[in-house]
């Protein structure tokens, strides 16, 4: 049976003062909270709030592989869980992983990757526990960035961090950061993430219709919002040093 | 470097007992105290209703949705309530990854009957039409940091996420759901409030709200779920026994634990 009230798209993405239905610009960002250090128990951790998405992500490595036979003898292997709670969307979802979250999890590993010194760390891995409690659009963006600062707090050696966005075109305009609503209804979807240490991407999908200059034009401005995004990201990683320093230096610099 | 926190050593467990014998706790509580809770509701935009709950260090999420579905043939005019809960492998390392374990289940399980035998949750108003519709709730309690007792920490935010419920009222007319406009809230879903309280035991002391250390070292614990008046469920659980004048005694504080918890927290301001 479907659920009492449905879950419905409204026809013009764009209020009649030109912002979108949340209030925001075409290149606005929704506010974006980063926390490091929040769970005890694992080697990293890092909580974001971006807009309605809230996610945790937990780092465990460089740790026994288990099962044993994935173990590399030349390199250390990295896995990422992305799992989406029951309740973080409109309809509730199976607990158990689906195909979405299967992939997703594939498509953030591959994004971390290039990241990493793996090849430091033979017959071991590190393995990232993504959680979304609560998801609207751009989950996949905001765990790619989630998960590279719980690998930094984990103390894992890294090229740079990773930072990701995605783009999206929603009644013939472009816009970033799309919401889950401009996300389901829009007319494309671009999530794209950054290595820093050269500047290239490192996630890329598509789902959509755009042209040429279109496309070429949201990598312009998948390249400035990103920056923005890096920064809170900096920021979220050296308050907790500054943190401790202030602690052990009992409130003197 | 994490295998350090898996296993409890010898000298710790030492430390840990003869400390309790002397009615001292390593963290500094005494025998019968709790930790301090911290309550928080509907932070999650998606769900219908949800509680974020901290015993501690202990974290847990929970998360209220809604279905509708066909009853039960035994039960036509009657609601489903169901409890799920997952133990993240980001709240520790102790926790892995794939279907739910036995610690996940007996944490549903033991929190689902406490609710259930209380006649906490009103079933029969979750009915829309009978024999044709009623309303399906899910619970789903998603643990964040593990640092002992989990089973009071997901009693307490079960309840808060029912309490903190809004659910789109619907109403049956040419033969199917349509919704009145209206919503059900707290309530109209919940009667009692059923608190649960656990014990730890380690050779024949007691101690209520085990710690994390504590609970890797203890023989048993017992958990004891009451309402204002009645006792609605309890769960024995680790190798450990009780005499039947423990066991009296534990279910006398567990109702004077409901009584003053029920006051302490106040449940009801969550309800929207």
């Amino acid at each position: 049976m479907p659920l009492i009230i449905k879950d419905e798209y409204p026809e013009k993405l764009f209020r009649e003062d030109g912002k979108r239905l949340d209030g925001r610009d075409k290149n606005e960002l929704r506010p974006i909270k980063m926390e490091v250090g929040v769970l005890e128990n694992a080697d990293g951790s890092a909580y974001l709030e971006w807009g309605n998405n809230k996610i945790y992500c937990a780092v465990y490595g460089p740790r026994e592989v288990h099962p044993h036979h994935l173990a590399k003898p030349d390199r250390g292997i990295l896995r990422v869980f992305y799992r989406m709670a029951t309740f973080s969307v409109f309809e509730r979802k199976r607990p158990a992983p689906g195909r979405r979250e299967k992939e997703v999890s594939m498509v953030i590993t591959d994004c971390l990757k290039p990241v990493l010194f793996l090849e430091l760390y033979p017959g071991t891995s590190f393995e990232v526990f993504i959680n979304v409690l609560d998801a609207d659009g751009g989950t996949r963006c905001a765990c790619v960035t989630v998960a590279a600062l719980a690998l930094a707090d984990a103390g894992i050696p890294m090229r740079s961090l990773v930072t990701a966005v995605a783009i999206g075109k929603i009644d013939g305009e472009l816009i970033t950061d799309l919401s889950g609503i401009e996300d389901k209804a829009g007319e494309a979807d671009l999530p794209c993430a950054m290595t820093w240490f050269n500047e290239e991407l490192s996630l890329l999908q598509f789902d959509g219709k755009m042209d040429l200059d279109e496309f070429n034009e949201s990598l312009g401005l998948a390249k400035e919002a990103i920056s923005k995004i890096y920064e809170i990201q900096l920021n979220a990683l050296k308050k907790k040093y500054i943190e401790i320093q202030e602690e052990y230096s009992g409130g003197e610099k | 470097m994490m295998n350090i926190k898996r296993v409890i050593s010898t000298i710790e467990k030492n430390y840990i007992l003869s400390n309790l014998k002397k009615g001292e706790r390593i963290d500094g509580r005494d025998i019968w105290q709790y930790r301090d809770w911290n309550v928080k509701s509907n932070m999650i935009a998606s769900a219908e209703g949800s509680a974020e709950v901290s015993l501690g260090k202990t974290k847990v999420i929970t998360g209220v949705k809604y279905d509708v579905g066909a009853p039960f043939p035994d039960l036509p005019n009657e609601g489903v309530c169901t409890f799920m809960a997952e133990l993240l492998p980001l709240a520790s390392p102790l926790f892995e990854r794939g279907p739910p374990s036995e610690q996940a289940i007996e944490l549903a399980r033991v929190v689902d009957r406490g609710i259930r035998h209380a006649d906490c949750v009103q079933t029969k108003k979750l009915c829309i039409k009978e024999k044709k519709a009623v309303y399906i709730i899910f619970v789903d309690i998603y643990v964040i940091n593990y640092s002992g007792n989990l089973i009071d920490a997901g009693g307490i935010s079960s309840l808060t996420a029912l309490i903190s419920s809004k659910i789109p009222e619907g109403k049956w007319e040419n033969d199917e759901v349509v919704w009145t406009g209206k919503y059900l809230t707290g309530d109209t879903l919940v009667n009692e409030l059923p608190i649960v309280s656990t014990y730890g035991k380690i050779g024949d002391i007691i101690f209520s709200d085990p710690s994390l250390p504590e609970e890797l070292v203890c023989d048993g614990k017992i958990s004891i779920s009451v309402t204002e008046d009645k006792i609605t469920s309890i769960q024995k659980s680790g190798f450990a026994t009780f005499t039947i004048e423990e066991v009296e005694m534990l279910t006398k504080k567990s109702m004077e634990f409901g009584k003053k918890t029920r006051k302490d927290l106040n449940l009801w301001q969550y309800k929207l």
